[in-house]
């Protein structure tokens, strides 16, 4: 019944629209006007929008900063992520009036220079200086952006040399879950491999590999010592995924069959993050950012920041891989 | 109506005269790309490292003296053609053609060469190499059987004699596209061995 | 009886297979518009999901049948409306539509030529096209449903029916529609690389080409150099999907059991797919670009500012687009060094891109703006180039990357740089040409409607998601309601969500306003927007040939408009020269006074 009410609806609607379409034709036509011509009134009015939209965009991009700008991931929990914050805000400074200067010449200009019958179009079809005058401004603000862009990726993405205090986690992603490896005492981490797989030992850790034998397997959440610098090695065992620490900024993808790094400094432990955002149950969080399935929106690990003695206590508790 | 229609000029014939060439050639930049693309493949995969070598067939060598000898063969024949010897140029055409399908014969031979001393193109004893090595010839077989189809349509149209010295577009399309494959082939062979094999 | 029978044969080879370049045009428009819809209503499906997560909804019930019983979406559905939608937009709607309508139209008409190169190669790259259109849709319908790894189809993902259902039948099709939608492709840009270079008409020098062709032109040529490479990229995932080699398998844990591909690497795929896939983003925004160059000229009644540079724009986009590929790619464990690279290619790019920008700003300054709905259109376009230009500097940068990249913030990003971009050039020229394509006008008022229902709701759409981006929420997820970080988001959800259905709703104008106009429209004039190029010297009426008689000469670049001499009178007394027009005997070329 309903389907039949709105087939009908539609096509009265469409009946209505062609009529009203064919009598403004013929208005115009008896009036000695071509309906497709643009009126001087017309063209006055569409330029007028165009200056209401673009305040009226501004006012929502404004509107947007207010109720959502507040909902952004908090300060950075590790120590290069201030340096990419930084340079974030930086760009930020850089492209926002970008956007807003530019947009709005556009619609001034759409404005201002809206069809008149008695103005004539100037003639102006090239001038070498403006040109290279803005080839050049954004090919300086290109190169500093380029260049602290470039000290701070070759930063984050040298590994911690074996003589920095460190400890090492291998990450292994798997259809939808994480498991986190601690290196153990000897801070080496056994030899891996699918083969290996076999029933509780569910990433194919190689027991007859001695560096194996104390490293620690962790699953559903895993804890980091503040301060201390972290190296992971990521790890997939079927598909694609990404191993995407949001609050830390950082991000690796996991590839089956190769292995891949990134090393991060925690530096606010999950009690003082909570006090910051003001939520009792804030954690940090470890999502998978690749597509790798069904549940892909669902493969999560918590982490928890805490201090030293803390993460000791923690660690002791764990089993190491041969228990 | 007096007006001069469209019809009774024939420009059908002026576009294929002034396009037959040019498109011919960005057939040829495509399929240039497109093994461009997996010969990267290939040196991408082996930037992992380890990879066994293999002992390339000797029937692909013969393959390359084949179709270089197809391909001047297939020059004597236009130029007989620009002579106006048909004889000579029917001739030579089929002999273009039988070494065309020689060819294919060595391509096969080789691969069951290499099947026979155990480089296999699937399954889980092959390789990513082995399944280039066999990949690569194939695509480029399937490339000249369409030289050979095209090989036989010049073959008929030289039979009929349709061809003359201002009237040899088809073939001339059909010898450049014939000595790209012969170009691809030698790329590939010499590839495959500095690489591969 | 004869004539009957001749009559059918008229039909099919006058509708049907037609060699003609104008009416090839036509069905790539038709075809991908019809294409453009339906993935217009997956976006809406799918953001119904998002903005009400787990709720039941008719519509959905009544649009996915059994596959979605009680009408709520489930995750894998999810996911192959997804890959559906990114590929039927990016390829089919403005890879074949756009470029497929408009150089089909535009190429030999402004040109001066009578037809494309090889009409019977044309007429195939449309059937090829259509194929791989019915293949690409029937996918919707196979066991384990469409593909469902994302349009940029992923192994090993895309490689295994263990991992996803939509990898079996439904990704087996996904491949073979592309291929051939590959082929139909190259044939197409094969056909309007040589016809650009070989059949202009006399007087037609490279420099007095209009834009548009330049853009089509540049669009070509990244096509013939990437599609062969995609090609390259699907054939050995087809092998390793059905023939059991192991070019991008390894080590892989799946099911229970360990899978026997050794040796392979998913990076190697990324690579080939990325040296398509981004120039692929420029051979969606090409043709858009050159489209409204030409409009706002016209229609500003000025010439475009900067010619030259606006073709040294082009040229240095499309060189560049073949060096940055590896911007998808920064967090595949690549080499540092090369991630450095590829930054530094990666935001020259914003160089000509400024360029352009700030040409055609200076286009409108101080024209004569005359608004249609294709100058709307093409003012929208040059806005969103700038909106979604500006964060490009963000995703560009590999250290700033690690922290957006597959967030919300680039799908904002890359829909309103490049979906909203070329879907507004798109539009702006099917208002600008309908009356070299169907012989009629359109209806301004609704254009006018439309614009702003579209530019009002993409905004409202895309804009929001920069924001999701900045709390971190990934792409691809069907839901944000598993992780508390995200709770307060459904807000921004919901909001995006009814913007998107008003958007569906205001595509129905122009539907509405195309058919009409199709058959009712009042009839067009020769040239009725008073332009210079070369199409509008051509009769109305539809025949081989385009021209009767003669094919006119150029003497002049096309954008002489508003051209004064010394006592500030238009040059012929009207405020536009066509480029048939020979040059008078003080007048200079090219923009040159
Ligand atoms: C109003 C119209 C549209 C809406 C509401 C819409 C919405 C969306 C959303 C929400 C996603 C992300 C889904 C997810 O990550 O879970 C998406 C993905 C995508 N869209 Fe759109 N979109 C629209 C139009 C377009 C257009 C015109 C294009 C053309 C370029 C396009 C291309 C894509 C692509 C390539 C993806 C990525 C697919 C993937 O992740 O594999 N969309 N769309
Ligand atoms: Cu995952
Ligand atoms: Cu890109």
């Amino acid at each position: 019944m309903m389907t039949i009410i709105v087939a009908v609806a539609v096509i009265l609607v469409i009946i209505a629209g062609s009529q009203l379409l064919k009598i403004a034709e013929l208005r115009a036509q008896s009036k000695g006007e071509l309906i497709y011509e643009v009126s001087e009134k017309e063209a006055k009015f569409q330029g007028i929008l165009m200056l209401v939209f673009f305040i009226s965009f501004m006012a929502f991009f404004a509107w947007q900063m207010c109720s959502w700008y507040g909902l952004r991931l908090p300060v950075s929990a590790s120590v290069h992520g201030v340096d990419t914050d930084w340079l974030t805000g930086l760009t930020y400074i850089i492209i926002t009036p970008t956007f807003i200067l530019t947009n709005g010449i556009l619609f001034f200009f759409c404005y201002k220079y809206s069809y008149s019958s008695t103005r004539k179009a100037t003639f102006f079809s090239h001038s070498n200086k403006l040109e290279a005058a803005w080839t050049t401004a954004p090919a300086l603000v290109l190169t500093v952006l380029i260049l602290y862009g470039l000290s701070s990726w070759n930063a984050i993405m040298t590994p911690i040399p074996d003589e920095t205090d460190h400890i090492t986690i291998e990450l292994t992603g798997q259809q939808f879950t994480w498991t986190a490896r601690y290196a153990g005492e000897d801070k080496k981490l056994g030899r891996s491999h699918v083969t290996l797989i076999e029933g509780v030992n569910a990433t194919g850790v190689d027991a007859d590999d001695e560096n194996a034998k104390d490293d620690k397997i962790v699953k559903g959440e895993f804890h980091l010592p503040i301060g201390m610098p972290v190296q992971f090695v990521f790890r997939s065992l079927d598909v694609l995924h990404s191993a995407y620490f949001p609050h830390f900024r950082s991000q690796m993808n996991c590839v089956p069959g190769i292995t891949t790094q990134f090393n991060f400094i925690p530096t606010i432990t999950t009690e003082e993050m909570r006090k910051i955002t003001n939520n009792e149950k804030f954690n940090y969080v470890l999502l998978c950012n690749k597509i790798c399935g069904a549940a892909h929106y669902n493969m999560q690990m918590d982490i928890v920041v805490e201090s030293q003695e803390d993460y000791d206590k923690w660690l002791a508790e764990q089993k190491t891989f041969v228990e | 109506m007096t007006t001069v229609t469209v019809e009774n000029i024939n420009y059908k014939e002026e576009i294929r005269r002034k396009t037959s060439k040019p498109l011919m050639w960005m057939g040829i930049v495509s399929i240039i790309m497109f093994f461009g693309g997996l010969t990267s493949a290939v040196i991408v995969s082996q930037g992992g490292g380890s990879f066994l070598s293999i002992e390339m067939p000797f029937s692909f060598t013969i393959s390359t003296f084949v179709i270089i000898l197809s391909s001047l063969a297939f020059h004597v024949g236009l130029i007989s053609i620009n002579k106006g010897s048909y004889t000579i140029a029917k001739i030579s055409v089929l002999i273009t053609l039988l070494l065309g399908c020689l060819f294919v014969v060595t391509q096969y031979m080789g691969w069951v060469a290499l099947y026979e001393s155990g480089v296999y193109a699937t399954g889980n004893q092959s390789t990513q190499e082995s399944s280039f090595i066999y990949l690569l010839t194939a695509l480029h077989v399937v490339h000249l059987i369409g030289g050979l189809v095209s090989l036989i349509v010049v073959l008929v149209k030289t039979m009929k004699q349709k061809y003359s010295l201002d009237n040899s577009l088809g073939m001339q399309v059909s010898i450049t596209y014939w000595h790209f494959l012969g170009g691809l082939w030698i790329f590939l062979f010499f590839f495959l061995r500095y690489t591969i094999a | 009886m004869s004539t009957h029978h001749h009559h059918a044969k008229d039909f099919l080879f006058t509708y049907i297979f037609s060699t003609d370049h104008k009416m090839i045009s036509k069905q790539f428009l038709v075809t991908g518009f019809l294409m453009g819809f339906l993935g217009l209503i997956m976006s809406t499906l799918f953001r119904l999901q998002l903005g009400w997560p787990g709720e039941s909804f008719e519509m959905i019930e009544m649009l996915m049948g059994s596959w979605q019983e009680g009408g709520v979406m489930s995750p894998d559905k999810y996911l192959a409306l997804v890959t559906m939608h990114g590929t039927i937009m990016v390829f089919f709607l403005l890879t074949a539509g756009l470029s497929g309508t408009f150089s089909n139209l535009l190429i030999p008409l402004q040109i001066g030529a009578r037809d494309m190169a090889s009409g019977f190669l044309n007429m195939l790259s449309y059937w090829f096209f259509f194929i791989s259109c019915m293949l690409m849709l029937a996918s919707l319908f196979v066991e384990g449903g469409a593909a469902s790894a994302g349009w940029t189809i992923y192994p090993p993902l895309s490689a295994l029916p263990e991992a996803i259902p939509g990898s079996g039948a439904g990704m087996t099709l996904w491949l073979v529609s592309m291929s051939i939608f590959i082929v139909s492709s190259l044939l197409g840009s094969l056909n309007y690389i040589v016809t650009i270079f070989n059949l202009r008409t006399k007087g037609m020098s490279m420099t007095r080409l209009p834009l548009t062709i330049w853009a089509f032109l540049l669009t070509a040529i990244l096509g013939v150099l990437s599609f062969p490479v995609l090609l390259a990229a699907a054939l050995l995932l087809v092998f390793d999907r059905s023939f059991g080699t192991s070019f991008y398998l390894s080590d892989i844990y799946i099911g229970g059991q360990v899978l026997d591909h050794t040796g392979g690497s998913p990076i190697l795929f990324e690579h080939l797919f990325w040296f398509l896939g981004h120039p692929e983003v420029y051979i969606v925004l090409l043709p858009a670009l050159g489209i409204t160059s030409e409009i706002i000229s016209t229609m500003s009644r000025k010439p475009i500012f900067g010619y030259r540079a606006m073709i040294g724009s082009m040229m240095a986009i499309a060189f560049l687009s073949f060096i940055v590929w590896g911007h998808h790619m920064f967090l595949t464990g690549m080499n540092p060094f090369l991630g450095s690279v590829f930054t530094f290619t990666t935001l020259l790019i914003a160089i000509p891109s400024a360029v352009k920008v700030f040409n055609y700003l200076t286009t409108l300054w101080k024209g004569n703006i005359v608004f249609t709905p294709a100058t709307m259109f093409s003012v929208g376009l040059v806005s969103t180039f700038i909106s979604g230009g500006v964060t490009g500097l963000i995703l560009g940068n590999s250290a700033l990357d690690i922290n957006v990249h597959d967030t919300y913030f680039v799908v904002g990003h890359f829909h309103i740089v490049m979906g909203l971009s070329a879907i507004f050039g798109m539009f702006a020229g099917v208002y600008h040409w309908f009356p070299k394509l169907f012989g009629r006008m359109m209806n301004n008022k609704l254009g006018n409607i439309h614009f702003w229902i579209t530019i009002v709701c993409a905004y409202g759409v895309f804009f929001p998601m920069h924001f999701l981006g900045f709390a971190g929420v990934p792409r691809r997820y069907y839901t944000n309601s598993e992780f508390p970080m995200f709770n307060e988001m459904i807000d921004i959800n919901v909001f995006i969500s009814i913007c998107a259905i008003i958007a569906l709703v205001g595509q129905l104008v122009f539907f509405f306003n195309f058919v009409y106009s199709a058959f009712r429209g009042p009839r067009a004039p020769q040239n009725p927007w008073k332009g210079n190029t070369l199409e509008w010297t051509a009769p109305v009426e539809h025949f081989h040939g385009n021209w009767y008689g003669e094919i006119p000469a150029v003497y002049r670049w096309p954008y002489d408009y508003s051209k004064v001499n010394a006592a500030g009178e238009y040059v012929y007394g009207e405020d536009y020269i066509p480029q048939t027009t020979p040059l008078g005997d003080d007048e200079k070329d090219g923009g040159e006074h």
